[in-house]
Parts: structure tokens; sequence; C-alpha cells
């Protein structure tokens, strides 16, 4: 090693010494009168536990938004909660596996992959051999029962309907697109409401509106292919982009950053909506292209179920997010409050109540078989 | 003179990957030591209620360094309950379950790193692990849920249709290397993404499909007859198929220390040249060396595909045949190495629930298998690139340069 890079290291040694110094200048927790543990909230010994999908809980958008719940739980109902994350789907099993034995109260199994593997899916193999615990599953629920699984489903073409309908009024080339993951109900519902939402106002205005990326008609659009290929989610957008859409709806997870990437270097006044997250709370540096965001409450769900566990009222019917009882919503409006007519504020609340009353019914596509 | 010196500056990168690929097992028991020490540190810097320690470091340096052991001792005690037995269990039975789980992911993991191994003996390199095991795990599943034969019978012809299609994927990548030059990294590469999306457009199709389960790639699932059977009962995982991993390392064993194809291949991996000279057709080698890589791969292809009792989908191979790249390089290229590094790994893997309940995080496995294959791989390539020379033993006191002598036979 030469003199240079020793003196390099030296330099960083001290740096990092003097960060260690001044960070580690704290009190001591019992030293200050103020620090005591009264405020904690009441503890149960209940466990409650989650298996991310493949990714991990931070990921911004659908892992993230179920552990909140959780998470949220622990904080304000005392609970000790337990998250595991899977690198890959063989991480499951033996995920679920400690769960088991770290003795939760309930588990929650976040994501469709849970739907693979096992002779009836893997989720619902599981559960049957281990009877004694409690299971939530969240989306991939194809139906069935089980005496310990509670399915949590949404039904999201109601708010992507109001997505649609806010997209197609906002635009101003009357041209909106959308693409989604993969090709399964969990994503074709948000795609479907956003096709419908937009014909709607096309309807109502008699401006013919455009929607790029979906048509229902023929079951056929736009798909990623997967959830986590930037690459072919950010052509998807520049080709949207470039075929005059100013509206984009990237059903697909993260993906929306892609989308994002694309309205930047496009330099043109596009936006996009978020999904499952309200992203312009989560992603600050997108509020200023984010119209809305279509919400899927996970995290109030997650809090909610984790809660009736803790209180023996555990049930596996179903769980439907709707507009209805707010599990599905869209986001506040932010930065483009003022950008949104009164007029169209006071429909979509005219829409909302139309579609809880019944009045609007949305046609889901099944998707090719 | 000019020439001279641009020769000694060349870099024989054959060279480099053999010395990266063989070298001795000191070398690997430092290199898993340092990465080990720095594994530690993460796990302790990562720790929650070490952070906060830190805040007062200077006010109760004690809090920290109890906070430090506490993680250190509660990840160890993790790694032990999730990888050899888990001393919370109810029973022996579930006791015993973490050491099964380690051995059952152990088993692709050291059937793909022989495959590697083997061409890293042979002087050649197969990134394409990840294509050879999507192969043989397609031709598997398609002969394990289309074509109905009796117990027995299907399992082995499952076996040989996935022995097939993983042959074939590696033979077009010896193919291409003997006959036009085309690098092996670059081809196996490629091929794996050609695999991977041949996979999930015959996920899609009738041929590997229930076309009324959505348009979602994924397998149908397999016939019972088409399994590997489990080995230890119901409670265990561990099916027959860790079985014919280990028989593997046997035959691995054999065929580079007995047989006159492995002997072949080593002399292709330690000169090509010479081993031209001497009468050997380096290219019909090369093509061997890619097929029978491919046939260990298919092995662990096969782990992962009818292992199971259900479907998959088009990640079945869960990297496996990159890890492979870890676990030979750690094995020494070995048989017996590669067994225990698979182990180790396969051990990682099956700690990783218990691990992560005891608040450390996955990422610092990754992290460990990363520095061990840094420490291993390193000073070689660190030499070549910046053009040092090797060490020599032979030196002058004091100067560290070789004697003067020899210095001028070499220039």
């Amino acid at each position: 090693m030469n003199t240079k890079m020793m003196r390099g290291f030296a330099a960083v040694a001290g740096l990092a010494a003097a960060g260690l110094v001044l960070a580690g200048c704290g009190a001591a927790p019992g030293t200050t009168p103020t620090e005591s543990g009264s405020t904690a909230a009441p503890t149960t010994d209940f466990l409650a536990c989650a298996v991310s999908d493949e990714g991990n809980f931070k990921d911004k958008s659908f892992n993230e938004a179920a552990y909140e719940g959780l998470q949220r739980a622990g904080s304000e109902l005392g609970v000790e909660t337990q998250g595991l994350e899977s690198a890959s789907m063989d991480a499951f099993e033996p995920n679920l596996t400690q769960l088991v034995d770290d003795g939760c109260g309930i588990i929650f199994a976040i994501g469709f992959n849970f739907s693979l593997g096992g002779t009836n899916g893997l989720i619902f193999d599981f559960a049957d051999a281990h009877p004694d615990s409690k299971f939530a599953w969240l989306d991939g629920w194809p139906g069935g029962t089980k005496d310990n699984v509670k399915p949590i489903m949404y039904n999201t073409q109601e708010s992507s309907y109001l997505a649609g309908y806010l997209a197609a009024a906002y635009s101003t080339t009357k041209t909106i697109g959308t693409y989604g993951g993969l090709q399964i109900d969990s994503v074709t519902a948000f795609m479907d409401g956003y096709y419908y939402g937009a014909k709607a106002y096309e309807k109502d205005t008699g401006t013919p509106v455009t929607v790029l990326g979906w048509n229902p008609a023929t079951a056929s659009g736009d798909f990623v292919g997967g959830f986590s290929d930037t690459t072919v989610a950010g052509s998807i957008s520049d080709n949207q982009i470039a075929n005059g859409a100013d509206v984009v709806f990237p059903v697909a997870g993260s993906l929306f950053t892609a989308t994002a990437e694309s309205i930047r270097s496009s330099g043109k006044n596009v936006v996009l909506l978020g999904v499952d997250k309200d992203i312009a709370l989560t992603q600050p540096q997108l509020a200023d292209i984010t119209l809305t965001s279509v919400e899927k409450k996970m995290t109030q769900a997650v809090f909610d179920i984790t809660k009736e566990a803790i209180d023996g009222k555990f049930s596996t019917d179903p769980y439907i997010g709707t507009l209805a009882n707010d599990g599905t919503g869209l986001s506040p409006f932010y930065d483009f409050e003022s950008k949104v007519p009164a007029d169209i504020v006071a429909k979509l609340k005219e829409l909302t109540d139309q579609i809880n009353s019944g009045q609007i019914t949305i046609e889901l596509t099944k998707n090719p078989s | 003179m000019v020439d001279l010196e641009d020769e000694r500056r060349r870099v024989d990168w054959r060279e480099v990957m053999h010395r990266i690929a063989a070298g001795g097992p000191l070398r690997t028991i430092l290199a898993m030591a340092l990465a080990l020490v720095i594994g530690i540190l993460f796990i302790v810097f990562a720790n929650a209620d070490v952070q906060r320690t830190l805040g007062y470091f200077f006010a109760q340096p004690g809090d920290f360094f109890a906070a430090a052991g506490k993680a250190i001792a509660d990840a160890g005690t993790a790694l032990f309950n999730g990888s050899i037995y888990n001393t919370k269990a109810k029973d022996p039975v579930a006791g015993f379950r973490p050491l099964t789980e380690t051995l059952r992911f152990s088993g692709p993991l050291i059937a793909a790193g022989l495959g590697v191994a083997l061409t890293f003996r042979a002087g050649l390199f197969n990134i394409g692990g990840q294509g050879q095991m999507l192969m043989a795990a397609a031709w598997s599943s398609f002969a394990a849920s289309q074509i109905h034969l009796p117990y027995g019978i299907h399992l082995i012809v499952a076996m040989l249709f996935g022995f097939a299609g993983a042959a074939l994927w590696g033979w077009i990548a010896g193919f291409l290397k003997a006959k036009t030059g085309a690098h092996e990294v670059i081809v196996t590469i490629m091929l794996n993404y050609i695999a991977l999306s041949i996979v999930t457009y015959l996920m899609r199709t009738p041929i590997l499909h229930d076309m009324s389960k959505g348009n979602n790639p994924q397998t149908l699932p397999p016939d019972a007859t088409a399994v590997f059977p489990k080995i230890l009962g119901d409670d265990y995982q561990l099916r027959l198929s860790f079985i014919l991993c280990i028989l593997a390392v046997v035959v691995y064993w054999w065929l580079m220390r007995r047989s006159a194809l492995g002997f072949r291949l080593r002399m292709v991996g330690l000169n090509p040249d010479a081993a031209r000279a001497a009468g050997i057709n380096v290219e019909r080698t090369w093509i061997i060396a890619m097929v029978v890589s491919a046939l260990f791969l298919g092995l662990a292809g096969l782990n992962q595909a009818i292992a199971r009792d259900g479907n998959f989908n088009q990640h079945v191979d869960e990297g496996i045949g990159f890890d492979g790249i870890t676990v030979a390089l750690l094995g020494n290229s070995s048989p017996i190495g590669v067994m225990f590094a698979g182990m180790l790994f396969g051990a990682f893997k099956a700690a990783s629930p218990a691990m992560q309940s005891a608040d450390v995080s996955p990422d610092i496995l990754g992290i460990l298998q990363a520095l061990i294959v840094l420490f291993i791989a390193t000073p070689p390539l660190i030499r070549a690139i910046f053009r040092l020379p090797e060490p020599r033993e032979i030196t002058d006191v004091g100067t560290r340069r070789k004697p003067q002598l020899e210095q001028g036979s070499a220039s």
C-alpha cells in the first residue's frame, strides 16, 4: 500500500471516527427523566405475522402496504409483530413454517403467488397441514373455503372507474393510457374500471376518448409480463406517450417509476395515476406528475383483520374491499387540487354513490383461458 | 525487446480463471473467515438495538457491547436453530426438520456447483445454468404431467426428459464455441434468456399449461407417479433427489479423477495447446464438457421441478444456476469441496426464516456469500487487471525482487 492510499484511508477513518464521536454523544436512556415506559401501548402476548410475496416489505407498493397494517397493529394494539420476507417463491413454505413455529396468532400470506404449487395451491395445502393456525390471504383467492384461511380481495374496478372518468376529464388530448404487470384478474380489474370510467365520460360529454393499452372487448392490451422489468414498462410508457396519451395508469406494482422516467424524459405535460398506495405521499418526488392514486387500502384491511383475530372474532368470510367500505378509493389530489374542476369533483362523488347503490355495475373481463 | 515486453504484459485470462477456480483449501478458509468477520459487523451495525446504543455510546459504552454481543449470539442461535436442530421445537421430529431442510436446499446447489466446477476444470465457464435448469424443468414437467405411466418408470422417464433438455442446451453452447469460436460466457448467458422466453411461452400454451387456469405462466401439476418420493416420511420434505445429488458427487469424483474423459477435460483445461499437440480433439472435448456440465445442472433442475407435489412458474430455477458458480468457487472445484460448499449455502437458505425471525436481515446471508466469492476471486483478478506479477517464492533479502540471475533469464 503506498503512502497516498494510506493517507486516503486515514482521512476516511478520521471522518468516520468524527462521525461516531458526534453521533455517540447522546445521553443514555435511564439517565434522562423523560424516558420512561409509561407511554407504551398496553401489550398482549398476541403475535401477528406476515410473509411477503417475492420481494420485500419496503417495495413502496403492495408488500409495504400490507406490512404497514401489521406495524400499525403493533403500535396501536400493542401486539408483537413478525414479518418474514421471501427472496423467492422457494422461501414461502419455510417462512410460513417458521411463523407457525413462532406461535403466530394470525399469519398474512401476501400475494397471488401463494396460489401456486402444492396440490390445491401452496397456502391452502399449508393451512390444511396446520389446522391450529389462522391465515389471511391477500389476492389470488380462486374461490373455495378453508376452515382457517380468510381471503382478502378488492373491487378495485370501482375506484378505477372514478380514476378513468377523472383521467378522461383531465386529459387535453382525450387520449389516456394504461398497462398491466400480468394479465391476471387482480390487475385487469383496475384496467376494466379505468376503461369504462373513461367511456362513461365520453358518453356524458360526447367527446370521444381513446384508451390505449387495454380493450375489454378483445381482452387484450399492454402487459409487462411481470412486476419488475422496468425496461419493458418504460418502453410501453414511451409508446403510449408518443401516441398522445397525457395520463398513464400503470397497474404494475412499483413499475410506475419507469413511467415517471418516461414522462420526465418526454418533456411533455403528462401525468400518471398511482396504484395500490398513495404515491404522491410515498414518493414525494413524483407528486408533481401524480394526478391521484387508486388505492387498495390493504393497510386498513390488515389492521382490521388483525384486530378481529386478537378479539377472537376471526372468520373465514372473504373480506372484499369496496368504495362503500373504504377498502379502495382515490387519493387526495394534492398539487392537482386546483386543476380538477369542481363539477368533476362533484361528478366523482355522484358516481361513487351510484356505484355504492348498485346503479352502476362494472363488468369484469374474463381473461383468456 | 518490445515484443517481449508486450508478451509479458498480455494477460492470460485462462490462467487467471484457472487460478480463481482452483485455489487451495487454506485460501478458502481464510476467505470464509474474513467474510464472516465482515458479516458479523453487518449483523451488529444493522441491529436496531445496537443502533440505539450507538446514540449514547460515550455515555454508556457497555450497553453497546452488550447489544452487539446479543445481536451476534441471536444470529448464531438462529443460524443453528434454522439449519441444524431447532432447540425450541416441541418434539425431536420437528427438531430435526431444519437439518433436513438444509439438505433439501443443498441438493440442487451441489448439483449445480458440480456442473460449473466441471467446466472450470476444463478451462471453460458455464454461466448457462439458469437456461439448462429451466430446460430440464420444462422437459421433465412435460413428461411428468402429459405422459401417464406407472410408479417407478414414470419418474425415470421424467428424469430422462429433463436430462435430455439440459444436455441439448449445453450442447448448443459447446457446439457454438467449438465450431465458431464464440465465447462460451456470452453464448451461455444469451441462451439463458432464450430458455427463459421459450419456457415462459410454453407455460402459457397447452403443452405445459392448464388453459382453464388463466393466462399466467405456470405448469400443470405433475402426476404423483413422476415425483421424487420423500425418503424420511411425511414429516420431512427431503426427497430421493437429494440422494441423487450426493451420488453426483461420487460420479464427479470418478469422472474427473479416474476416467479417461476426465483426464482429457483437465488436460484441455490446463493447456489446450499442449492437449492438442498430444493428439486430443480440443473442440470435441469442449462440447463434451458443456454437455456433461449441463447434465449436472439438469439434475439441479429436476430437483427444483419434480421434487415437489405442485406446479411451478418460470422462476423455478431460483437463481441456483448462478449460485452454482459461487458453490464451485468456494469448493475449489473439487467434489468434496463442492459438496460442503453446497451444504453451507443450503444451510444459509434453510436458516433464512429463522434468522429473519431473530431480526437479522436475510440480505446478510447474500452479503456473506458474495464476500466469500469476492475474497476468493479477487487476488488473481486484481493481479491480472493491474498486470501485477505473481508473487515469487525466491526473493533477494530486503529488496523483495527476484534474484538477478533468474530475472535475466526470464526477460
